[in-house]
């Protein structure tokens, strides 16, 4: 079976990682390349643009985007993938339990690492499913992004029982030996601040969930592999949270053996504003567009300067993607936002 | 909105709401207000609108006599447990801690409990007039503001859920807490605060005080239509650019009860000039 290539787009929230993944696809499969575009929250008019339907929720279901045959794009719904990934990993009567259970919902909810392995697990069936080419994955906005690359050894710690672990002393623990645990005089205290039911829930809880580490730990070493062999993109805008953003991706992934290969400057203003005169005359429109002139002027400036502070700082290839009047609204216009960047085209052909 | 004991200041990832944080506690502070400023999660992000690059659990002065400090998680724990829970000093903590440490991670609302806890914790003290919280971006905030009543549910027993129960009760409290949101006039943006306020609305756990859009542009007097006549290329084309930010403007902000603009700040400011600059527009705009 053959395995796709897969390019991850991140970096902080707001700097137009869906836009960008969805124009990276769009752009190669203008160029006959099969191709999956991943999202996970898009805006109304970029679902609009790639055929994908916001009122259904996540489906993870691919399907053809209108207009570019040989692209697709799936919204994967981070809940449902858990749910599944569950089912795949235990037997069905412990699925059961695990899916009604309360915990098992608030965790699917919102621990993120466990909405990260969902998308991760996701991008490793896609991609090895032999029926794409290319995956495009805009990563999940939770906790930074960075979180999409260490959900997989995270989750693998969290099935493995490190409270249980720690709770009976044994690698994988039964239920008796669990119960006496919780019987030791060193406990008594947490009973009396959580209250010893709530424990016991939890860690009934966590055996449950054992019974997923088999499967989910080899499959989460199987996403950790994929993942570091990905082309990762970070994506910044000269606005100061993302680029402090940006530096942590560059610091922290090599941590998780990812190592960025291109940033992409997104929104990047003309430089030709910074020089540039407005209209002479003295008509109120003059005016205007001269006052209009000078404020830009400053912004393309102050624009510039982040981009070259930023690539001297990586080493890093660089693409610009300016900053469009109108957000691209079809899948044609997306394809078009790369020949209209300096750079991306090379990043992409690497 | 500084007359309450604790505001909750939150918005989507990347909207400006530590610098609105910080804002209005300068505003609060020029009012006579002593104020504490607590980060939840982004620590550094309210530590630079202070001109600091980081906060610590222990409150630091800015500006005189502004307080601010970072919600470190493994110190909001040990505060909760002694402080709080009144657990003995002698007792056998360190495995308490570990213990809990563990939980948080895999009980839902533990971990926000805790932190909420804080800040909630600190208005109880009566040090400071006001406590502003730099809260979590808003994809997160449901879970932090409805984490005491689901810790009182889910919890069957003991001091977590008494406490938890508490916290709850002070939040919904109108007349002591409130919330604030901030946004920019960008469609994202603003369509994820119309979210969060159906939510609030359906499930009023705090009151929304005010919605803050943020960096906002200026109106331009230029009328589109005759710019095909001018002959100034990048001129024009920034006109065009501000032109079609504003479309957008507009359409963002219709979705929005919108009660303070505050203005986009072109050119170069530090972080701490920004908090200085939005304080000062925001008394402007009121």
């Amino acid at each position: 079976m053959s395995q796709a290539r897969i390019i991850i787009v991140t970096g902080a929230g707001g700097v137009g990682k869906t836009t960008l993944s969805a124009a990276i696809g769009a752009a190669l499969a203008r160029r006959g390349i099969r191709t999956l575009v991943l999202t996970v929250d898009p805006a109304r008019r970029l679902a609009d643009a790639l055929g994908i339907s916001l009122n259904d929720g996540g489906t993870n279901r691919p399907t053809p985007v209108p207009g570019l045959p040989g692209l697709d794009a799936v919204m994967i719904d981070v809940t449902a993938s858990w749910e599944a990934i569950t089912r795949r990993h235990s037997d069905p009567d412990v699925a059961d339990r695990l899916v009604d259970n309360p915990y098992f919902r608030a965790i699917a909810d919102r621990f993120p690492a466990a909405q990260s392995y969902a998308a991760g697990e996701q991008v490793a069936e896609f991609a090895q499913s032999g029926a794409w080419e290319l995956v495009v994955v805009d990563t999940p906005p939770a906790a930074g992004g960075l979180d999409f690359f260490t959900a997989p050894r995270r989750m693998r710690d969290l099935v493995g029982g490190r409270l249980l672990r720690w709770l009976t002393g044994a690698h994988i623990p039964g239920r008796r030996l669990l119960y006496r645990a919780t019987a030791r005089p060193m406990l008594r205290l947490t009973d009396m601040v959580l209250g010893s039911a709530l424990l016991e829930e939890i860690a009934e809880f966590l055996l449950d969930l054992r019974a997923l580490y088999d499967g989910l730990s080899a499959r989460a070493a199987d996403i950790d592999r994929l993942l570091s062999g990905s082309d990762v993109y970070v994506a910044t805008t000269d606005a100061p949270g993302p680029v402090r953003e940006a530096n942590r991706f560059f610091v922290h992934l090599p941590d998780v053996d990812v190592r960025p290969s291109a940033l992409i400057f997104n929104r990047s203003l003309p430089e030709r504003w910074i020089t540039a005169r407005g209209p002479k005359g003295n008509a109120r429109q003059d005016q205007a567009l001269r006052e209009n002139l000078r404020r830009w002027a400053v912004e393309a400036r102050r624009n510039r300067d982040a981009r070259v502070a930023m690539a001297a700082r990586l080493q890093i290839p660089m693409a610009t993607v300016p900053w469009l009047r109108h957000p691209p609204n079809s899948v044609t216009e997306l394809a078009d936002l790369v020949s209209q960047s300096e750079g991306l085209e090379n990043v992409l052909d690497r | 909105m500084l007359d309450h004991k604790l505001v909750i200041v939150s918005g989507k990832g990347g909207v400006g709401k530590s610098a609105v944080s910080v804002a209005l506690a300068l505003r609060a502070q020029r009012a006579g207000k002593q104020v504490l400023v607590a980060a939840l999660t982004d620590e550094v992000g309210t530590a630079i609108h202070f001109g600091a690059d980081r906060l610590g659990y222990q409150p630091a002065l800015f500006h005189g006599d502004i307080e601010a400090m970072a919600v470190d998680r493994g110190a909001a724990l040990d505060e909760y447990l002694h402080v709080q829970l009144r657990v003995p000093r002698a007792a056998p903590t360190k495995t308490l801690v570990r213990a809990m440490q563990v939980l948080v991670d895999t009980a839902p609302g533990i971990r926000e409990v805790i932190s909420m806890g804080k800040p909630i914790f600190d208005t109880w003290a009566g040090r400071h007039d006001l406590v502003i919280v730099d809260a979590p971006p808003l994809g997160q905030l449901m879970s932090y503001l409805r984490a005491p009543e689901v810790v009182a549910k889910l919890v069957p027993t003991g001091a977590i859920k008494d406490q938890a129960g508490r916290m709850a009760r002070e939040l919904a409290d109108s007349e002591r807490s409130a919330l604030v949101l901030v946004t920019t006039p960008e469609e994202l943006p603003a369509l994820e605060t119309a979210q969060a306020l159906a939510e609030l609305a359906a499930e009023p756990v705090i009151k929304v005080a005010a919605v803050i859009a943020n960096r906002v542009l200026p109106e331009l007097d230029i009328d589109p239509a005759r710019l095909a006549a001018v002959d100034a290329r990048p001129a024009t084309e920034a006109a065009f650019h501000h032109i079609g930010l504003l479309e957008e403007q507009h359409a963002a902000l219709e979705m929005l009860p919108v009660d303070t603009s505050l203005p986009y700040l072109f050119g170069v400011h530090t972080p701490s000039e920004v908090a200085a600059l939005l304080a000062d527009a925001w008394e402007d705009a009121l």
